[in-house]
Formats: C-alpha cells, structure tokens, sequence
C-alpha cells in the first residue's frame, strides 16, 4: 500500500528526514515512536502534503501512485488521512459544514453519490455516538475553543466519517483522559479492516495497549534506527531511547 | 469642460460658482489621496431624472414616497443652526463638498417623535447613465425614540458611470437608539458618495452595520460625534472589493465628553484590482475622562494587485481611558486551507470558506433576520464557489 524509499526531507535549509524507508502492506499497523524533535510530525506532514517541507531525495509510492506529485486535496482523495498533532482553529467555519463538505468530496472521487442532508445527519450522529461527542460540536466554529481533547476528538470523529485507506495519525493519544484515551483507541480499532493501514505516532504504549501495532519503528534524528514488533514498545517504556541507543 | 463644470455653469449661483473655482479635490488633499478622480471628471455630468416607484425611495435626487408612519414627522421646514453648520463643515472640506451643496436641491427632514419606535427603509435606485442626484436627509431622533433605517441600492445595471450623492445628518437626542443598516450592492457603473454626519446626546446609542460589495466607486464620509455623557457608538463594517472597484471609508468616532463607549470593527476583502482605502479615526479629548473604545481592522488580500489602504488613528488626549485596537493585513492562512484541503475540499472551495468565514464575522452581527439573510445569500453569490456554501447553510442550518 505505501512504500517510502530513502525519503530526505528539510524545512528551509534544516534537513530534518534523513533518509527513511518503511513498507505499510494493506491492513497493517505501524507505530513510529521517536523522541521530540525526531521528525515524526515532519514525515506524516511531508505524506499529507504540507508545503512547507521540500523533499529533496527520494520517493513514496502510494496504491502505486507517486504520492509526492499529488495536491493534499488530492490525497484526501485517494484515501490519505491525516490527523494533526495540532488540530487548526478555523473561525467562523462550522463544523457541520467541513464535515458535510468532505465527506461529499471524497464520495465523489470515489464515485460515491452524494448524500443528502438527512442521509449525513444520520451518518454524522452515528459517528458522534461512537466518539461520545455532543452534538453542539456540529455547530460550533471547526476546532475553535476546543479543548485539546475535544479537538483529537473532532480529528477522529473526521477520520470515521471519511473512512480512509490510509490514516496517519499523529499523537492522537496526546492529551487525552483516560476515558477519552479509551474512546479515541476503539475510534481507531474500529477502523482496522484489512484493506486500511494505519501509521500511529505516539509517545505512549498505553495507546498501543489498545490499538495494538503489526510493528514498532523508532524514528531517532530523522531516520528509522530500530524496528521490530509490539514488544519494541515495552522495551522503550521500560528502558527509555537513551538505553535504546546505547544498546 | 467635463465633470461636473456645465451643471455648475447652469445653475449659476454663488455656491455653484465656488465649486467651480476650486474644482474636484486632487491627490493633493490628504482625505482623496486614494480616490480615483478620473471617472468623475471624465463623465459629463447632468441631473438625474426621478423614477416611478412605489418605496420609500431615493431617485434622481429626490425623495419619492416618504412614509407617513405613526411616530414620525415629514417636514419642509429649514435646519436648524446647528445642522446648518454641520452640512456647511462637510461643504467646505473639499470642492467635492461644495459640489454636492451647489447641486443638492431637496432637504428631507424626519422627525422620530418622543418615546417612538419607526423602521424605515429606503431604497436607492440607481440613476440613468451619465447622469447624478445629490440629496441631503436631516434625520432628528427625539428623546428615547428608535429608528432602524435600512438602506438597499438597486443592483440593475446601468451601461455607464452614474452618480448618486447622499449627505445625511442625524441628531440622537437624549435616550435615542439608532439602529442603521446599510447594505450596498449598486450596479457595478454607480459612484456614490455618502456622508453621514451623527450626533449623540445623552445616554443616546447609534450603531452602525454596513455592508458594502457593489458600485464602482464608493466613498463614505462618516462622523460621529459622542456629545452627551453615556452616548455609545458601535460601527461594524465589511466591504468587498473586486474587479476594478475602488471602495473607501472614512470614519470618525469623536469623544466629546466623557463616559463614552465606542466600538469599531472593519473588514476589508480585496480580489482582482480592487482597491480598498479605511481610515479609522478615534479621537478622545482632553477632558472625556472614562471613555472607552475598541478598535479592530482586518485586510484580506486575495490577490497580487489587490490594495489595501488601512489607516488607524487613535487621538487619545485623556488619560483616563481605556483603548485598545489592532490592525492586520494578509492573506488567507497557508495553515488552515491545508487543514481544509487535507480534508478533501478542492483549493477554490477551501478559499470560498476561508472568504466567507471572514466576511460571515460582519454580517453575522446585523441586527434585522431578514437583512441578515439577504445579505448572507447575496454575500455567496459575490464570492468564487459561494454556492457550496451556500448548498450547505441551507441543508445543516437549524
Ligand atoms: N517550520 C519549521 N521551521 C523550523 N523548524 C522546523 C519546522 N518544522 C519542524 N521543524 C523542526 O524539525 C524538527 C522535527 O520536527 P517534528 O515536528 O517533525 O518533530 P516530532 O518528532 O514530531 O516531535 P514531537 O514529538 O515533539 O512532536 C524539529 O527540530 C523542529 O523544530
Ligand atoms: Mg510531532
């Protein structure tokens, strides 16, 4: 499903991916952990299309499609899905209306009629269910006075309306109370099917307790220093990246 | 001769002979610095023919149809001093000034009678090509009456320049309340100027709601001034330029005296060409001790020859005062339309809903549902791929 080859990537004159490759098949999990300032959020941006990183070498190779050399609205529709480390306030947009323009979008790409108001509401409550979110979250401005797990919230909520093939999500767990925590994770394991892949960053195993990843990759100074499998996680929470590196 | 010269040459008295001598203001002076005068002077201007309609209705000049509703009073009658000398300031600012004085033919004066409450609605029509009306309206708001005045401009268009001038002056007496909406969508050929001239006396409240898309030309010229102590003023104003319009509004709040409150909050929306000129003016005098204003200006820049003029001034002479203002220019945020697009909405649909969310901030403060709304449809169909939006107010709104 995503192939990421030799994947160098800088903001401004500050290289930042050094080199990263990863193989995500079709309904695989992957957890990328990685101390503050490794470049987690840089990698799942640069996948999302975000412009203000340049790659300068390599590719990603996407359901065959070169990712790179797609618009971010594009990505949206061919199934990428990005949930932000820091979820934009956008003032005087409700809510309902990103939500309902979205989905519609993206169903329209992918060949889907579009749905009606009613037909939304219904979809939309659903999912509102499922994230325990109140309804006046619909008619309120898009992440604005949020609190910070409202907002993570909000960005799954999104992800259930938009079912995404694949969904980066970028510390989603951050934040969160443990009953958030617990919502988030099943938002998230629900979503699992053979045909999506996820690409988890976390700093948490407690997320990984719930949403439990195929393998676990440790992003250190923009690159991929160790992978291995869910006990990778456990070794991190017990013995920190310093022992990690030292070994 | 062009411009306004043989008009003046026919009506041949002494104010039309000054307007003559001293011509249309030059970039020269400081308040037209930005007005593109060259349309004016281009066009030979003659008197406006008055139209049939049966609104409450500006036409070639005149006013047709004044309503005669309970609370309020027609008359003919002559300014009093005071308004005299606050239409002969505007006068003499500039010869544009004393051109509307020579050419306005008709005072209208309202009374909103004592403790009454009247909406009126007054239309503009648009006037024949080439041709001008210029008019003055006296407005007196008696102690605690209300008024809402809705303003509309007809939108038909008119094949070349056209002009319509209005000064209007209006007096809050003590515990008045002024609600004005002004909602100008003209046709894209009309120049209009208007002058709004408000003065509020005690614990009085005028507050100001304009929205401003259409014409080609427009300038305001609006001054309040806070004359009686508890007297608030409150100005909420978007206007939304584009192609090669050139909009402009000058407005000053003036603290008279003290324990006075004022707010203002303009929004400028620039595309195309377009060139927009605010200059917000709050001026706090020596002894108008516990006053209090707010100030907020935003620019917002959709394209490389779009220009904005902003000017904030804040004349604090009191020391007693509490202040604040802010004033930005820029574009929509790389940010949040990535936010919008990584979520799959195409760029011109995440550019429709970032434009609507910052004129939405304006329009959504109009006090009067049924202006709102119409402001709010006729605000979509301005803006590139509005109906989205448009498609989805009518589909999730409760
Ligand atoms: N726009 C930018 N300008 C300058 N430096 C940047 C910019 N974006 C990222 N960086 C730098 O790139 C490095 C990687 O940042 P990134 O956000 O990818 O880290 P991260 O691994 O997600 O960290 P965290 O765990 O704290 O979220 C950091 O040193 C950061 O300061
Ligand atoms: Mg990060």
């Amino acid at each position: 499903m995503l192939s990421i080859r030799n994947l160098h990537a800088r903001v401004g004159d500050k290289p930042i991916l050094k080199g990263i490759d990863l193989e995500v098949n079709a309904g695989e999990v992957h957890a990328i952990m990685g101390p503050n300032g490794s470049g987690k959020s840089t990698l799942s941006s640069v996948l999302a299309g975000r412009e203000d990183y340049e790659v300068t070498d390599g590719e990603v190779i996407y359901m065959g499609q070169n990712l790179l050399d797609l618009e971010p609205e594009e990505r949206a529709w061919a199934g990428v899905f990005m949930s932000f480390q820091y979820p934009v306030e956008i003032p005087g947009v409700k809510n309902i209306y990103l939500l309902k323009a979205a989905v519609n979008a993206i169903r329209e790409h992918r060949g889907l009629t579009e749905l009606k108001a009613a037909e939304f509401l219904k979809l939309v409550r659903e999912k509102l269910k499922v994230m325990q979110m109140d309804e006046a979250f619909l008619h309120r401005n898009v992440n604005e006075g949020f609190s910070g797990g409202e907002k993570k919230r909000n960005e799954i909520l999104q992800m259930q309306l938009l079912e995404p093939t694949l969904a980066l999500l970028d510390e989603t767990d951050s934040g969160l109370d443990v009953d958030a925590l617990r919502v988030v994770g099943e938002g998230i394991n629900r979503m699992r099917s053979p045909e999506r892949s996820v690409l988890l960053v976390t700093h948490y195993q407690r997320l990984l307790d719930i949403v439990k990843p195929d393998f676990v990759h440790v992003l250190t100074q923009g690159e991929i220093k160790l992978s291995g499998d869910y006990r990778l996680a456990e070794r991190l929470e017990r013995e920190g990246y310093e022992g990690i590196e030292a070994a | 001769m062009s411009g306004f010269s043989e008009w003046l040459t026919d009506v041949n008295d002494v104010q039309a002979s000054k307007a003559l001598a001293v011509g249309l203001p030059t970039k020269r002076v400081e308040s037209w610095k930005y007005v593109p005068t060259r349309g004016l002077a281009r066009t030979t201007w003659q008197p406006a023919v008055p139209q049939t309609t049966r609104q409450f209705a500006l036409t070639g000049g005149q006013f047709v149809n004044v309503p005669t509703d309970n609370g309020l009073t027609v008359s003919e009658n002559t300014l009093t001093g005071s308004e005299q000398e606050r239409l002969d300031g505007i006068s003499q600012a500039h010869g544009f000034g004393l051109t509307q004085a020579a050419l306005e033919d008709t005072h209208l004066i309202l009374t909103v009678q004592r403790a009454m409450s009247v909406v009126l609605n007054l239309s503009h029509l648009a006037n024949q090509a080439s041709s001008a009306g210029f008019a003055a309206l006296i407005i007196r708001a008696e102690a605690g009456a209300q008024l809402t005045l809705v303003e509309q401009f007809e939108s038909t268009n008119v094949e070349k320049a056209n002009l319509s001038s209005l000064r209007c002056l209006m007096t809050l007496e003590r515990d008045s309340l002024v609600t004005h909406i002004r909602f100008q969508a003209a046709n894209t050929s009309a120049h209009l100027f208007s002058n709004l001239n408000i003065e509020c006396c005690e614990n009085a409240s005028y507050r100001l709601q304009t929205v401003e898309f259409g014409s080609k030309l427009a300038r305001n010229d609006i001054y309040i001034a806070l004359s009686g102590r508890e007297a608030s003023a409150s100005v909420n104003g978007l206007a939304i330029t584009n192609g090669s319009q050139y909009h402009d509004t000058h407005l000053t709040i003036d603290h008279v005296v003290g324990d006075t409150t004022s707010e203002m909050t303009f929004r400028n929306m620039v595309d195309g060409k377009g060139e927009a000129t605010f200059n917000g003016r709050v001026l706090i005098r020596k002894d108008s001790q516990r006053s209090a204003t707010e100030q907020s200006i935003a620019n917002l820049l959709l394209s490389k020859n779009a220009r904005v003029n902003p000017k904030p001034e804040l004349e604090i002479y009191a020391d007693d005062v509490t202040a604040s203002h802010g004033c930005t220019v820029g574009s929509l945020s790389k940010t949040e339309l990535f936010y919008l697009k990584s979520r799959g909405l195409s760029e011109t649909d995440a550019r429709a809903f970032l434009q609507y969310a910052f004129a939405e901030a304006i329009v959504d403060e109009i006090e009067h549902p049924d202006i709102r709304k119409l402001v709010e449809t006729q605000l979509l169909g301005e803006l590139k791929h509005g109906e989205l939006i448009a498609e989805l107010k009518d589909s999730v709104d409760v």
